[in-house]
C-alpha cells in the first residue's frame, strides 16, 4: 500500500580509511534533523504561549524539569512511559511491514477489560496463579482484537487503517458496557468496575513504589530489537516493509508476515492495558485509553519505525506529557498545546528530512 | 406515517456531514491523494465554524472560516507529498494530531470551561416551494436547511465535472496513471494540489455542520468517528459521487437509529446499540469491495523523473 522507510538514508563519505570521521559524519546527519524539528517546535510554541500571554519561558521551564526534580516526578514519568513504549510498539511493528496499526487504544481497552475480567471473576486467587492470569488474559484479548482486523486485511482486503480505527469505537461502548453495567462499581461517581482482586495487582519496588510493569515493557522493548534486527522474522517483516512485491518474489509469505505484524502489535497494545489495570489503575475504567493511541503513532513515527529508537523517544514524549500537566498548573498554559508541539516535532522532522535529502545532493 | 417521515428527514439530515467528508475525501483520492485526516479536520471545522459563528453572529461566516482553516491542511497535505514526496498516510496522520491539538486549543482559550456553554442558533429550515407540498417525500427532502440542499448540489456537480466533462476526466486520469497525464500536458501537481485543499475544505465543513444543526454548541467528541466511517464510506460508494451519496444514506440510517434506540430503549443494552454502526460497516466493507475499483494511484506520490511510477 504503502512504503515507509525502515533505516535512515544512508550517508555519503562511507570511503575505507575513513570510517572514524565517516561514523561522525553520519550520526551528525542523522542527528540533526531531530536537533532542527524540536527547535522549530519549541519556538513556534513559545511564540503562541506568548501571543496568548503567558510568560515562555516558565512554561518550558515546566515542560522539561517536572520529570527529573523530584523522584515522584520521574515515577510519574516512568509510569506514563509504560503504555507509550507499548503504544509505540504496537504501532511500529506493523509500520516495519507496511501497515499502519491505528488500533492500538481499542486493542488496548480490549486488553484492560480481559485483565479486568480475569482479575474480579477469580479475585480470590493467590498472587502467584492469578498475576500471570490477568496479564495473560490482557495480551491475549489485545491480540485477538488485532486479529480481527489481520483476517479482515488477507482475507477480504479491508484497509487495515478503517478496520483498526472502526473496531476501537466498539471497544469504547464494550467497556461502556463492562464498567457501567455488568461489573459497575456504584460508589466510583464515574464508569469503573470493581477493583480487581489483590492477588492480580502487581508489585510496587523501591521508595517510591515503582510498578513491576516498568520492567516488563523493558523486557518487551529489548526483546523486540533483538527479534526484529536479528532474527530471520524480523527481517522478513522489515523485507515486506521494504519492497513487498521483491520480498514475494523471494519466498516470503508477505500476507502472513504482514498479518503477523498486526497480531503482535495487538498483543502488545493488549499487554499495556493490562499493565494499566494491575499496575496503575486497580480496575477498569472507562476513558482509561486517554490519548495514549495518538501519543504511540507520534513515537513511532518520530522513531521512523526504529524499534531501537522506540523507547528512548517514548522517554522524551513521556517527559512533555507529565510536564504538560505542571505547565497547565503553574504557568496556566493549556496542555492541549504540547499535542501541538509533539504533532509540529514530527512534520518538522519529516520536513527537515527532505531539506536534509536535498543539501546532501547538492554538496555531492 | 409521520414517525417515518420524521425519521427520514433525520436520516438526510445526518447524511450531510457524510457526504460532505466523503465526496471531498472522493476528490483528492481520484487525484491520487489518499488524505486520511478527516476526523481531525472535521473537529477543527467544527471548533472553528462554533467559534466564528458565536463571535460574529452568523452561522454562514463560520462555515466559510471552517472552509478555510480545512483549505489550509488540505493545502499542508498537498504540497509536501507532491513537492517534498513525503508519506500521505504520515503526514496525514500528523495532521489529524495537530487539527486536534490546534482545536482543543482554541476552544480552551476563548470560551474555557463552562458549566452551560455558549449557544449558537441552529441552521433554519428552509422550505421550498411547491416541492415541500409532495406528501412524505416532500418534508423529507424539501423541508431542510440549506447545508441539505448544497450537499445535494455539489454532488450532482461532481458527478457532472468528473464523468461528463473533459476537465474533469483529465482529473481522473491523474489518480490513474500521472505518467500518462503528465504526457498529455496534464498538471499532475497543480491538479492533485487543488483537489487535496477544496477536498479539505468541504471535510472541515462537514464538521461545522454538527455543532449548527444537533447541539447549538460544541462538545468534545462531537465528531465522534465520523470521519473515520466518511473514509469507509467513499470504499463503499466506489470513489464515484453518485454512489457516496447512496452509501451515504445507509451510513446515516445507521446513525439515526443507534440515536434513537439508546433514547428509546429498545430490551438490549443501549451500548451494544451504538456498537452497531462500525460493526455494519465493517460487514459491509467485506461486501463491498468485491466489486469497488479504487483509483489505480491512489496514496502514492508521483516523480516525473523516476522510471518506477507510472
Amino acid at each position: 500500500m504503502t512504503t515507509v522507510e525502515v533505516q535512515p538514508a544512508p550517508t555519503p563519505g562511507d570511503e575505507p580509511g575513513r570510517a572514524g570521521s565517516a561514523r561522525g559524519t553520519s550520526l551528525l546527519w542523522a542527528g540533526l534533523p531531530y536537533l532542527i524539528a524540536v527547535l522549530a517546535a519549541f519556538v513556534v510554541a513559545g511564540v503562541v504561549v506568548a501571543l496568548l500571554g503567558h510568560s515562555s519561558a516558565q512554561a518550558f521551564e515546566a515542560v522539561l524539569t517536572t520529570s527529573f526534580r523530584t523522584p515522584l516526578g520521574m515515577r510519574e514519568t516512568l509510569h506514563k512511559w509504560v503504555p507509550l513504549v507499548l503504544q509505540a510498539l504496537a504501532f511500529t511493528i506493523p509500520l516495519a511491514a507496511g501497515r499502519f496499526n491505528i488500533g492500538g487504544e481499542g486493542q488496548l481497552l480490549l486488553g484492560a477489560s480481559g485483565a479486568a475480567a480475569v482479575g474480579i471473576l477469580l479475585a480470590d486467587l493467590p498472587t502467584p496463579v492469578l498475576l500471570p492470569l490477568v496479564l495473560v488474559a490482557g495480551v491475549l484479548a489485545g491480540g485477538v482484537w488485532a486479529a480481527l482486523a489481520a483476517w479482515l486485511m488477507v482475507r477480504f482486503g479491508v484497509n487495515e487503517i478503517l478496520s483498526t480505527v472502526l473496531l476501537n469505537f466498539v471497544s469504547f461502548a464494550l467497556v461502556d458496557y463492562l464498567a457501567g453495567d455488568v461489573w459497575a462499581d456504584p460508589g466510583a461517581g464515574f464508569a469503573a468496575t470493581v477493583p480487581i482482586g489483590a492477588g492480580g495487582e502487581l508489585a510496587g519496588i523501591g521508595r517510591p513504589p515503582l510498578h513491576v510493569g516498568v520492567f516488563v515493557a523493558l523486557a518487551v522493548a529489548v526483546c523486540t530489537a533483538v527479534v526484529v534486527r536479528r532474527s530471520v522474522a524480523g527481517y522478513e517483516l522489515q523485507a515486506v516493509g521494504a519492497n513487498e512485491r521483491a520480498a514475494r518474489v523471494h519466498g516470503v509469505r508477505t500476507a502472513r508476515v504482514a498479518a503477523g505484524a498486526l497480531v503482535v502489535g495487538g498483543l502488545f497494545a493488549g499487554l499495556s492495558g493490562a499493565i494499566e489495570v494491575a499496575g496503575v489503575q486497580g480496575k477498569l475504567i472507562e476513558g482509561m485509553q486517554g490519548n495514549f493511541l495518538l501519543l504511540g503513532i507520534i513515537i513511532g513515527l518520530i522513531a521512523r519505525a526504529n524499534v531501537l529508537a522506540v523507547p528512548f523517544v517514548a522517554f522524551g514524549i513521556a517527559v512533555l506529557e507529565v510536564g504538560a500537566s505542571a505547565m497547565q498548573r503553574r504557568a496556566e498554559v493549556p496542555a492541549e498545546l504540547v499535542l501541538i508541539v509533539e504533532a509540529l516535532i514530527l512534520i518538522f522532522l519529516l520536513l527537515s528530512d527532505v531539506l536534509a535529502a536535498r543539501l546532501r545532493r547538492r554538496l555531492s | 406515517m409521520s414517525e417515518v417521515v420524521t425519521f427520514l428527514g433525520l436520516v438526510v439530515t445526518a447524511m450531510v456531514p457524510f457526504v460532505l467528508v466523503a465526496q471531498g475525501t472522493m476528490l483528492s483520492g481520484r487525484a491520487g491523494v489518499f488524505n486520511v485526516s478527516q476526523e481531525g479536520v472535521m473537529v477543527l471545522g467544527a471548533v472553528i465554524g462554533f467559534l466564528v459563528s458565536y463571535s460574529v453572529g452568523s452561522n454562514l461566516v463560520g462555515i466559510a472560516a471552517a472552509a478555510a482553516a480545512g483549505a489550509v491542511t488540505g493545502l499542508v497535505l498537498a504540497v509536501t507529498t507532491t513537492y517534498g514526496r513525503m508519506d500521505q498516510f504520515v503526514i496525514g496522520l500528523a495532521l489529524f494530531f495537530l487539527c486536534l491539538g490546534t482545536a482543543g486549543l482554541l476552544y480552551r482559550v476563548t470560551i474555557g470551561v463552562t458549566l452551560t456553554p455558549p449557544r449558537i442558533p441552529t441552521l433554519p429550515d428552509v422550505s421550498i416551494p411547491l416541492l415541500s407540498d409532495i406528501p412524505v417525500l416532500g418534508p423529507v427532502l424539501f423541508e431542510q436547511d440549506l447545508m441539505v440542499y448544497a450537499a445535494a448540489l455539489l454532488s450532482v456537480a461532481l458527478w457532472y465535472y468528473l464523468y461528463r466533462t473533459d476537465a474533469g476526466m483529465r482529473l481522473r486520469s491523474v489518480g490513474e496513471n500521472p505518467k500518462s497525464a503528465d504526457s498529455l500536458g496534464i498538471s499532475v501537481a497543480r491538479t492533485r494540489i487543488w483537489t487535496t485543499t477544496a477536498g479539505a475544505a468541504l471535510m472541515a465543513v462537514g464538521g461545522a455542520y454538527l455543532p449548527m444543526v444537533y447541539t447549538g454548541t460544541y462538545t468534545e467528541g462531537i465528531v465522534a468517528g465520523r470521519g473515520w466511517l466518511a473514509i469507509a464510506l467513499t470504499f463503499f460508494g466506489g470513489w464515484r459521487p453518485q454512489y457516496i451519496v447512496a452509501g451515504a444514506a445507509f451510513f446515516a440510517g445507521m446513525d439515526v437509529l443507534a440515536l434513537r434506540a439508546q433514547v428509546q430503549g429498545i430490551g438490549i443494552p443501549f451500548q451494544f446499540v451504538s456498537m452497531l454502526p462500525f460493526v455494519a460497516t465493517l460487514v459491509v466493507m467485506v461486501f463491498a469491495l468485491r466489486w469497488v475499483r479504487v483509483p489505480a494511484f491512489l496514496g502514492r506520490n508521483y516523480d516525473r523523473e523516476s522510471r518506477l511510477s507510472g
